[in-house]
């Protein structure tokens, strides 16, 4: 049971062979999966298990990333709570995270919505759409860097809109809305692929059948559109979440974490910890940010089952 | 014929152990051989890797059984410190960092090296008062001093009939002049945090407290710092502020928008009078304005002309680490490189300071306003270089410029030092 439900994630069509190989020999599994399983989980297990074993055990150090250390227990974990910084760095991780979400997902919906409409030119304007999403963020971020605090600037000040005059990034109250406006451009286009095809495994029938009873186009959304695409939905909310709350390199990008200490995510602070000598302290944080994660995604994944949705 | 399911499986089996095999490759390390000793040299400076391949050329003439490998990727360093395979010569920018290493025993002490007493001992203490290993070793020789100041447009300050401040007040008088003259005094580059604290914060605390002493006394206090403690950097620092903001106030409008490169380009087309930055900004300036004529004087603080400091740096400080295998030869190439010939011939031509006692005088008019306070030992190590690098003390300046909040600041600046000392004191 438990090598069938392994194999499942690694062979191109597995459930058939096995099957059959069940039902030949009860007990012979085919030594082939096991050399198709074993490499890989190897891999993993030296690349990713291994070094956040380690990264656990450094936090329970005062270890700098070189020299001496000596166990100090939890106190790197008592530190992390008592500093107003981290917090910080937690509120705006999540306050972005959550503002992230809802925003992809509003104009990733709009724009499928709108590609999945018979228009003209459909597959060129497509294709327009998901550029951003072939494109490096961090190019994406110092193209938008420009944009924000040359072209824009220099565009509002001759217009004598004098708020924009100055750019938004040197604004310690208003840079984060940048950092999101250039995630949702980044980002938009692979949630508008997974609504794309929620819109496509919706059938005609029931738009038909909905047509003769009169309702709207907007009660069609409502009661029809949205009940049957909530699965998409729900894999894109979650999805998109768990990616931004990791959000690295369009802030390093956009404003390297200010202005000030305005957007510092927590995932900078804990790269920083590598070239601070500040490395236990920081990987308490990044244990303390894993069981986090880890949280919300146990809830994630119940409330996927209950829906009954499969990633 | 098609091959069988079966096997395709095998060979995608078979392809996944191969991935494997590269791991268990590539081990083993050269060092000597054939009685040629192949040293592995690490510096910090990308931009002048053709000058040292000139230099290890020579030197390889004059020692043939020494092969000299240069890398200048600083960030394999700490890497290689892990790894236990660091190079063998280093050059480091001395600062806190260079300093934590040392503190840690990394570096093999270079006192009985002959070339360590032909050096100026002022500059040496830039290097051992960040702290001795064992309380007495030599564990990095400087090889070359940045100063840096107010770079200044020549022809501007010419035009408008300002000379080189010497006080405060006359700086303060030369900015307003510039500013009645519709010129912009300071050009501000706010966008870049580092450029804030290289500026405005070092130079103005620099020239206005004792950096060195200041370190010294908060750091022997450790934890138990409070806000209100003679050590703090709320009592030290609060007075030197509204000299910043001033500072500040002399910058042109929408600062907040333009980054280094942006303020290189502005000030090389003239766009200010004045720009606080250190000679690494120098060659950028003339690149992109080949008859741009600069000067830099350091920046007075106080009224009293003799109390006027520059703020240097080590730029690059020379050392051997400790486990290295080839001792003998590494210790050759440091006193080839501190030669005369070879360390005065590097700083003359990278706009710096020699830190050799008997230097000739610097005659570069980019500079040479900068001579008689490094002659003098009138200097100071930028207090921003103090801060151990998991404080963001450049997004705390950045605030405090936006703000204008200073006490917010300074309690910031002491709350953190006190939180980063009871974790690295445990």
């Amino acid at each position: 049971m438990t090598t069938t439900s392994t194999v499942a994630k690694v062979g191109p069509s597995p459930e058939r062979p096995a099957e059959t190989n069940v039902r030949r020999s009860p007990r012979r599994i085919d030594p082939t999966y096991y050399w198709m399983v074993v490499p890989v989980l190897a891999l993993f297990a030296f690349f990713i298990t291994l070094p956040a074993l380690v990264g656990v055990f450094f936090s329970l150090t005062n270890y700098a990333g070189y020299g001496e250390w000596t166990f100090i227990g939890f106190a790197n974990y008592v530190n992390i709570f008592k500093d107003p910084a981290i917090l910080q760095s937690y509120i705006f991780t999540f306050v972005f995270a959550l503002t992230t979400t809802v925003v992809v997902n509003i104009v990733a919906l709009a724009i499928a919505l709108g590609l999945n409409a018979k228009i003209k030119w459909r597959t060129g304007i497509r294709t327009v759409f998901f550029i951003p999403m072939v494109l490096s963020a961090l190019v994406v971020s110092f193209v938008f860097n420009y944009l924000f605090s040359n072209t824009l600037p220099v565009l509002a000040e001759r217009f004598g809109v004098t708020p924009l005059a100055t750019s938004i990034l040197a604004n310690e109250s208003l840079a984060w809305l940048a950092i999101v406006l250039v995630t949702v451009w980044q980002a938009a286009p692979g949630a508008t692929i997974i609504y794309l095809a929620g819109l496509q495994s919706v059938p005609a029938e029931v738009y038909d059948a909905a047509d003769l009873d009169g309702a709207g186009s907007f009660r069609q959304f409502l009661s029809l559109t949205l009940p049957l695409i909530l699965g998409y939905l729900v894999i894109n909310v979650i999805l998109g979440f768990k990616g931004f709350l990791g959000t690295y390199e369009i802030i390093v990008g956009l404003t390297g974490g200010g202005p000030g200490m305005a957007t510092q995510s927590v995932a900078m602070r804990i790269f920083s910890g590598f070239t601070g000598g500040d490395y236990s302290y920081q990987m308490a944080n990044a244990v303390i940010y894993f069981l986090i994660t880890l949280l919300i995604s146990v809830i994630q994944l119940r409330l996927i089952q209950r829906r009954g949705v499969s990633l | 014929m098609l091959p069988s399911r079966r096997s395709l499986f095998r060979v995608a089996g078979l392809a996944g152990v191969a991935a494997l095999i590269p791991l268990s490759g590539c081990a083993g390390n050269a060092g000597q051989q054939n009685g040629v000793t192949t040293l592995r040299f690490m510096q910090n400076k990308p931009e002048v890797v053709n000058y040292f391949d000139q230099v290890i050329k020579d030197f390889e003439a004059l020692n043939p059984d020494i092969r000299v490998i240069q890398d200048f990727n600083e960030g394999n360093f700490v890497p290689g410190l892990v790894r236990n395979d660091p190079p063998d010569v280093v050059t480091r920018g001395f600062a806190k960092a260079t300093a934590d290493f040392v503190k840690k025993g990394i570096f093999a002490d270079l006192s009985d090296l002959p070339a360590a007493s032909t050096i100026d001992p002022e500059m040496q203490e830039l290097i051992s008062s960040w702290g001795q290993y064992n309380g007495n070793e030599v564990s990095a020789l400087p090889f070359s001093l940045a100063a840096a100041g107010v770079i200044y447009n020549r022809d501007i300050f010419d035009a408008n009939g300002v000379a080189v401040p010497t006080t405060w007040d006359e700086f303060v008088a030369a900015c307003e002049t510039f500013k009645t003259a519709g010129i912009t005094p300071i050009y501000g580059t706010f966008k870049d945090s580092w450029t804030l604290a290289q500026g405005m914060f070092d130079y103005v605390s620099g020239g206005s407290l004792d950096s060195a002493e200041f370190f010294t006394r908060i750091n022997a206090k450790g934890a138990d710092i409070s806000a209100e403690a003679a050590e703090s950097f709320t009592t030290n620092f609060g007075p030197a502020l509204p000299q910043m903001l001033q500072l500040v106030s002399y910058s042109q409008n929408g600062a907040s928008s333009k980054n280094y490169a942006d303020g290189n380009a502005a000030f090389a087309k003239g766009q200010a009078a004045m720009y606080l930055q250190g000679p690494w900004a120098l060659s950028q300036l003339v690149s992109a304005n080949k008859d741009i004529r600069v000067g830099t004087f350091p920046l007075p603080v106080t009224n009293n002309p003799e109390e006027t400091k520059a703020r240097v740096n080590v730029d690059m400080a020379l050392s051997i680490t400790r486990n290295t295998p080839n001792m003998a030869a590494a210790r050759r190439f440091v006193g080839y490189l501190l030669e005369p010939s070879v360390v005065n011939t590097y700083n003359e031509k990278n706009a710096a300071f020699s830190p050799l006692k008997d230097a000739p005088p610097v005659t570069n008019p980019q500079i040479s306003g900068l001579d008689e306070s490094v002659r003098k030992a009138r200097y100071y190590q930028g207090a921003g270089t103090y801060f151990p690098p998991s404080v963001p003390l450049h997004n705390y300046i950045q605030s405090f410029v936006y703000s204008k909040n200073g006490d917010q600041f300074l309690a910031a600046l002491d709350d953190e030092w006190r939180r980063v000392a009871e974790r690295t004191a445990v």
